[in-house]
């Protein structure tokens, strides 16, 4: 009976989305705000991810709003609405960071490994360095709102082809080669961006997530 | 370890080794190392937690953020104002 309950409370959901769906298509925006409200923070968190907290966020999230009005006539319901609206709000957020100006945004020399090393490359003192907490306890630091902080800090501090090869691989779950598609870059090259993110945001991180064996 | 990648080398070589985009050689090398050296293994780890991480630090809020709502609010009053189809 739960299950049944489950299904029908589902094609109520779905059957009521279609309707939505179709009223916003023709016009209505009481019903265009009605769809798109309940998914409206992920829409918005998927944009800012790439873009960062800036003014463009909005700029790309109302263009994203009106490309998912615009082609609702062409959602044809094999995806889930909400994955579909926000495949457009990550194409509108990249299509905003490729017009931007990008001055400074160049290779960066930052170290790709976590030192201190000796001059043949070897840690020094590595039974006094911290371990790495992977377990659930370390998950729990998440919820810590300081942590949070301290990661988007760090990825704002990433230049923007050093982020936007972290937030797709790493948060989207891309592909590396369409990553590479996407940018226009060698394969190799989104490698190495993704790494020297990886480092700088792990040596940040060290504060919440290493546990202190020093 | 003088005949094994440093600790230096194999860190800067992570992410190619995770993808198996590195010659066979080369991965044996790290592959080895990552078994003797405690501080690297620990690298990788934090590698491979970090998206996992970011993820739920970076998940969408509970509440709309009022940027969002403002965002929805005029498009909304955009298409109020077209002529309906």
């Amino acid at each position: 009976m739960v299950a049944a309950d489950t299904d029908s409370g589902m094609t109520e959901a779905s059957s009521n989305e279609s309707q939505l769906i179709k009223q916003a298509a023709a016009g209505d925006s009481d019903a265009f705000g009605a769809l798109v409200q309940p998914h409206l923070a992920l829409f918005h968190n998927g944009i800012q991810r790439i873009l960062g907290n800036t003014a463009d966020t909005q700029d790309a999230l109302q263009d994203a709003l009106m490309s998912i009005h615009r082609d609702l006539p062409r959602f044809e319901g094999r995806s889930r609405f909400s994955s579909w609206g926000y495949r457009i709000c990550l194409n509108a957020a990249l299509m905003v960071r490729r017009s931007r100006i990008r001055i400074h945004d160049m290779e960066r020399s930052d170290a790709l490994a976590i030192g201190p090393f000796n001059d043949r490359g070897h840690h020094l003192e590595p039974e006094h360095l911290p371990e790495w907490q992977v377990e659930a306890q370390a998950h729990d630091l998440v919820e810590r709102q300081e942590m949070r902080e301290c990661l988007v800090r760090a990825l704002d501090e990433l230049p923007d082809s050093h982020r936007i090869v972290f937030v797709l691989k790493d948060l989207e779950d891309w592909e590396t080669e369409d990553i590479a598609r996407h940018l226009q870059v060698a394969s190799g090259t989104v490698r190495q961006r993704l790494h020297r993110s990886r480092a700088l945001l792990q040596a940040r991180l060290r504060t919440f997530v290493l546990g202190g064996r020093s | 370890m003088t005949l094994l990648p440093s600790c230096k080398d194999v860190q800067t070589h992570l992410t190619e080794y995770a993808e198996g985009s590195l010659p066979l050689g080369r991965r044996i090398g790290i592959w080895i190392h990552l078994r003797l050296c405690k501080a690297c293994a620990g690298f990788l780890r934090g590698m491979r937690a970090l998206p996992g991480l970011a993820k739920r630090a970076l998940a969408p809020p509970k509440e709309t953020p009022e940027a969002a709502v403002k965002a929805l609010a005029d498009v909304q009053g955009m298409l109020s104002r077209r002529p309906k189809v």
